[in-house]
């Protein structure tokens, strides 16, 4: 009976503990498809973006035999800067196309046949001839980047099978290209013009330079004034402040922002910044403010974990060989504090540099073509840059706008990586 | 710690650096209906004069305006686009913050597009189908005056020509000047083919405007964001809608999407800029005299914005989708903008 | 320049102050503090007044520069309007720095020009002048009261306490700025229109008054729509967020070797590392067209292009790392014992997390829920490039829906006039945005410290 018994309780046992194992399993299994599911969706979004932004690092260039002369130029015998600024390049582009093709006479058939130089070739003949005034009257080779449509035809993405109704690249278009391809007039290369320009309404002219110039100066005005004040911050409030209604007060406030918004930021700076203080817009002292007073609490919050940190023991120590207790913060508890300090900024910097929501308020939607230089010139950022883009008509801005992400995540991507990196290095277990 | 009194003192400084250096470049905000032609002028400004590029800011037309007659000196912007006339209210206020002498500039139409995906047949229809098929109230389709909600599922529902398909219309915002002009121009148009509903007009307009204006919002219109781009790709991806968005938009993207028919006419150049296309829509700017002659390059960037070569029929601003005004009313405004002639508004 | 003048002095201040005091100690002196905080000290003495006066006369320069100049032109030029006269103040600039003008020939303005450029480099001087003498006297006081008597230290730490507290205030005025900026304009809104209908109101429809005849303008301003749709998205991330970032954040702290956590947490944070606007153009373009796809391939029918729950299922995927990071710490904040305690009476490890350490850990967990709800709420770029403006009061996710966030940036950024109930609802709508934030905060804070379990 009693063996009997205790058989049965075995075997309820060891049938209840396969489905507790079983149950262990499934629970573990979750888990990590949990984690798959989540980098499943980093790579995918990874992957689209790439494959979308890839080509646009690439650049199409057609070789042109340009004859300069004044006359084609509209400039007089010694034309001076002004003139040569404004001197006719367009016509001297469409007169050497027109060589090249000379069968090609109908006027719809030639404003097609314009269409394949980029309407920025004008500006890069206009600046080797101010370069150089005696290139006047001159005949050179040059290469000039393609059209819009003539770049994604290049790129394969126009599908020349479809009636031609349904493609923006013409039969005759096409035709031409294709001549000059074989004839080696038409060139792949790396895309500089989308590091060393400005932005443009051109796609094939188009740069980051500029948003990322006023990416960094807005970074720099940010990182400026939000570490010192933020380290001061955790400082006070983790080693000095007493325990009172105020310090409280600071405490619940600093919780409490890091979970405002980031629009009501843009609201503040609109109504503080520019309206009150009268601040240029769209500046990335502005703009650096806003997101400073943003990332404040990030870094606070990071630097009072890290400062939390440090064992007490390290304190009295300090304390008993009669140091005071500024000294025991700067000369003890801050260096080893300093190392997750740092992690919480580039954190909260990486954080501030894809920030736009609160830009958007403050004026920085705008279209600048150059570099900003200095804190008060107009600028814009590179997520805004890459929101504007988005809102284009052109096509060759969708893979522009994807490169842009590429280039914004890759900076992100070393921010992070670097903050991991400090983590790791410096981890100490006490 | 001494760095941090340096960068207080900095940011001190700074402040009021800023306030300091002088402007030498020309500002300008508004619409963002306009912002893509404002923007390739003021590239080719930057380019060929000897003036800083102008900075655009897309704000809406109505932020705009409100940045533009905050008042006269270096803080304001000198130029603000807009995808409507400037309102009475907005007039008087500009006045009253001292911005009295504006100029006015039209320069030239959007087109307004329905469109639907190529790979979906082509449609046509008249105003009167586009006014059934998406106000919220529609004469009771088995007869009488009374006005119901709109009881209409399918295209074929509204007028049997059309194909069954579900209505859905993707387009702007109430807050956008496109959805305004769109509502004007093909629903209030085809409103007036309605003898039940044009006769209200005669006696009570306003009841009228609410009939003609008001946009059912039972789903068969969508309001999506401003960005038009998104709406072509919502298009591409789904052939059974149609959507609303600009001529620009239209061009640039013929291979992914087809324009609908109005009243017979499919959206051209040609036939947007002689008016026999019916849904379009004016676009304008306007300057600040007080600014032009102060701020450096304003009187250049008019003479370049009004010159053949860009808002001509063969400009650029028409490669970039923006339709021509016609050629005496050119010459004739381009003239009267040389001069600086200011605007009333009556 | 001037600064880094005033850096070099600051430098050398502090070395001389330092040796001077290095050489009274070497000569027996008792002295107070240790001869690094004379230096400190000069150093102070010698930045502080040199940056306040630098300051001053900056922020005041430009004030002074404007009256002497506008003193030089003529009468009627002086008695224009201010904003004219800023612009004519704009152009004798422009002249001055050699910039870029249309009236240069000016013979007037030239002269003014003139004349402000010359005022300019005067107040330059002096302001170098007077700044750098301000250093050095104060360098020279430092010095002076280098002694025994003096307690440089506390001298210097009182110095250092003033900052400290004055940065710490800084979240403070952020806090009132905020406020400021939003309520003035809300009760202007709230003046137009009433709050009760603004907080109650079913309907939603802040109609365009683009021109003054137009119908609907006076619109409706029922919020009540806007919010179910901010709760809507925001329900649906959670939904997304939750299990799966819980799952993670217990899978990486009791489960995964030290190998696979080392390079899963960060990739992970990758995910929230990523730009918003990134993941708007990614929802936008890739997943509300699929969601969309999906549904109707099952047979749902009206599945809107913009359905809330593609908007919801980015912004999920945005959060997880919020919630698996923070778990991550609640749940490894458990102490071992406890763990073994469960473990040593036979229960298996995924029992013990179920039964013994997220109870522990869950006050904890839910402050970190809590903290990526307000998060979603307030999230703009992916709502405003994915999710519609359509303002449906509606549970289901496949229709379009519309946040408060999305509203803010349209009402401001749209076509319609400003000054009207249109705009000023953008700023009730942040004040609503705060207020709500604020309170899931104190409801998080309220959570973590009267339910938290003590341990050790």
């Amino acid at each position: 009976m009693n063996a009997q018994e205790e058989l049965n309780t075995t075997e309820v046992v060891r049938g209840s503990l396969k489905r507790r194992y079983a149950r262990e399993k499934r629970f573990r299994l979750f888990g990590l498809a949990a984690i798959t599911a989540s980098l499943t969706f980093l790579a995918v979004l990874l992957i689209t973006i790439t494959a979308r932004g890839l080509p646009a690092f690439k650049q199409t260039f057609i070789q042109l035999e340009v004859t300069l002369d004044s006359k084609t130029l509209g400039v007089g015998e010694n034309p001076d800067t002004n003139e040569l600024r404004r001197a006719n390049y367009n016509g001297a582009i469409k007169k050497s196309l027109t060589t090249l093709f000379p069968d090609v006479k109908k006027r719809k058939d030639k404003k097609a046949l314009y269409k394949l130089v980029s309407k920025g070739g004008q500006y890069d003949l206009q600046k080797r001839v101010m370069a150089d005034p005696s290139l006047v009257g001159e005949t050179l080779k040059v290469w000039l980047p393609v059209g819009d449509d003539t770049n994604s035809y290049i790129q394969g993405n126009i599908d020349s099978s479809l009636p031609e109704k349904k493609r923006r690249f013409k039969d005759n278009q096409i035709l031409w290209v294709d001549q000059l391809t074989e004839d080696k007039q038409i060139q792949r290369r790396f895309n500089s013009t989308f590091f060393e320009r400005g932005d443009s309404r051109e796609p094939e002219m188009a740069g980051i330079k500029g948003s990322l110039f006023g990416s960094m100066l807005t970074l720099m005005v940010t990182l400026l004034l939000s570490f010192p004040v933020a380290v001061a911050t955790a400082i006070y409030l983790e080693e000095f402040a007493p325990k009172n209604r105020w310090t409280d007060l600071i405490e619940v406030n600093i919780n409490n922002l890091a979970a405002v918004p980031s629009i009501v930021f843009g609201l503040l700076g609109l109504a503080i910044f520019i309206n009150f203080f009268n601040l240029p817009r769209s500046a990335p002292i502005v703009g650096g403010l806003v997101l400073s007073l943003m990332t404040l609490p990030t870094i606070i919050i990071s630097a009072r974990a890290a400062l939390k940190s440090v064992p007490p023991s390290i304190r009295d120590a300090a304390l008993g060989v009669g140091a005071s207790k500024l000294q025991v913060v700067f000369h003890h508890v801050l260096p080893l504090a300093m190392p997750g300090i740092l992690t919480g900024t580039i954190i909260g910097m990486a954080q501030a540099l894809g920030e736009t929501a609160p830009l958007l308020m403050i004026g920085m939607v705008a279209f600048i073509v150059d570099v900003p230089t200095s804190l008060t010139d107009p600028a814009t950022v590179l997520p805004v840059q890459i929101y504007q883009w988005a809102d284009l008509p052109e096509k060759g801005f969708v893979e522009k706008t994807s490169a842009a992400i590429m280039v914004l995540l890759a900076f992100l991507i070393v921010m992070n990586a670097a903050a991991v990196y400090l983590r790791r290095k410096f981890e100490r277990k006490w | 710690m001494s760095k941090i009194g340096l960068t207080i003192a900095g940011m001190l400084l700074c402040t009021t650096v800023g306030a300091q250096s002088a402007r030498d470049q020309i500002s300008i905000v508004g619409s963002s209906t306009v912002y893509p032609f404002a923007t390739v002028v003021a590239e080719r400004f930057g380019q060929t004069s000897q003036y800083k590029t102008p900075k655009i800011e897309s704000t809406g037309s109505g932020g705009g305006m409100k940045l533009f007659c905050n008042g006269i000196g270096v803080q304001h912007p000198d130029i603000t686009n807009s995808s409507r006339r400037i309102k009475k209210g907005e007039f008087e206020s500009c006045k009253a913050n001292g911005v009295t002498d504006i100029i006015e500039v039209l320069i030239g139409f959007d087109g307004i597009t329905l469109a639907n995906s190529v790979d979906s047949d082509q449609l046509e229809m008249s105003r009167k189908d586009i006014f059934l098929a998406l106000a919220k109230q529609v004469p009771d389709p088995n007869g009488g005056d009374e006005l119901i909600d709109n009881p209409y599922e399918d295209w074929s529902d509204v007028n049997p020509e059309l194909p069954e398909i579900k209505i859905e219309v993707i387009g702007p915002p109430p807050t956008s000047g496109t959805r305004d002009a769109f509502v004007e121009l093909a629903m209030e148009g085809g409103c007036k083919d309605i003898e039940s509903i044009a006769a209200i007009e005669k006696t009570d307009k306003d009841s009228f405007k609410e009939i003609c204006h008001t946009v059912r919002e039972d789903g068969a219109f969508i309001e999506a964001g401003e960005n038009d781009n998104l709406i072509v790709q919502k298009l591409e991806a789904n052939p059974d809608a149609l959507g609303i968005f600009g001529f620009s938009f239209l061009e640039q993207n013929s291979d992914l999407v087809q324009p609908t028919y109005i009243d017979g006419f499919e959206p051209t150049f040609e036939s947007i800029s002689d008016g026999s296309y019916p849904v379009s829509r004016p676009l304008y700017f306007y300057v600040k005299k007080a600014h032009i002659g102060v701020i450096p390059g304003i009187a250049e960037y008019l003479l370049e914005f009004t010159s053949e070569g860009s808002w001509g029929e063969e400009g650029y601003l028409a490669d970039k989708g923006m339709i021509p005004l016609d050629e005496d009313t050119r010459l004739s405004s381009a003239e009267s903008i040389a001069n600086f002639e200011t605007m009333t508004l009556d | 320049m001037l600064l880094l003048i005033i850096f070099v002095l600051t430098s050398v201040a502090y070395v001389v102050g330092r040796s001077r005091a290095a050489t009274l100690r070497k000569n027996g002196e008792q002295l107070h503090s240790l001869p690094r905080y004379y230096g400190y000290m000069t150093a102070i003495c010698t930045a502080v007044p040199a940056l306040l006066l630098l300051a001053l006369w900056s922020a005041s320069e430009p004030t002074f520069l404007k009256h002497s100049t506008v003193k030089t032109l003529p009468a009627e030029v002086q008695s224009l309007p201010q904003g004219q006269l800023d612009l004519v103040l704009n152009d004798i600039k422009n002249i001055a720095t050699g910039g870029i003008t249309q009236t240069a020939d000016d013979p007037v303005r030239e002269a003014s020009a003139n004349h402000y450029n010359d005022r300019k480099n005067t107040s330059q001087l002096l302001k170098s002048f007077f700044v750098l003498v301000a250093s050095v006297l104060g360098a020279l006081y430092g010095l002076r009261k280098i002694g025994v008597q003096t307690r440089a230290r506390i001298f210097v730490e009182r110095a250092m306490m003033t900052v400290l507290i004055a940065c710490s205030c800084i979240a403070i005025f952020t806090t009132v700025g905020i406020v400021l900026s939003v309520l003035f304009e809300s009760l202007r809104f709230f003046n137009k229109v009433p709050f009760t209908e603004f907080a109650f109101g079913l309907h939603w429809s802040p109609q365009t008054s683009i021109r003054a005849d137009q119908v609907g303008s006076s619109g409706s301003f029922g919020a009540v729509p806007i919010f179910a749709g901010t709760l809507l998205i925001s329900a649906i991330a959670m939904l997304v967020a939750v299990p799966f970032g819980l799952m993670s954040a217990i899978y990486l702290a009791e489960y995964a070797s030290s190998n696979v956590r080392a390079w899963a947490k960060p990739l992970l944070e990758i995910l929230a590392g990523i730009p918003t606007v990134v993941y708007g153009f990614f929802a936008a373009l890739t997943v509300a067209p699929l969601v969309r796809d999906i549904f109707e391939g099952v047979g749902f029918e009206d599945v809107a292009s913009e359905s809330a729950l593609a908007a919801g299922l980015v912004m999920g995927i945005m959060i997880i790392p919020f919630v698996s990071s923070l778990s991550d710490d609640v749940i490894t904040a458990v102490p071992q014992a406890m763990r073994d305690g469960s473990l040593g009476l036979g229960a298996t490890k995924s029992e013990t997390i179920k039964r013994v350490v997220i109870p522990a850990a869950l006050p904890g967990i839910v402050g970190a829920i809590l903290l990526a709800v307000s998060r979603a709420i307030g999230e703009t770029m992916i709502v405003v490039m994915a999710a519609g403006l359509a303002a449906n009061l509606t549970i289901n996710p496949l229709e379009a829906v519309t946040t408060v966030t999305v509203q803010i940036v349209t009402l401001l950024t749209g076509d319609q006039a400003f000054d009207s109930p249109k705009t000023l609802v953008a700023f009730a709508l942040g004040l609503m945005l705060f207020v709500t934030t604020l309170i899931l905060n104190v409801i998080a804070l309220v959570v973590v410290r009267k339910y938290r379990e003590q341990y050790e």
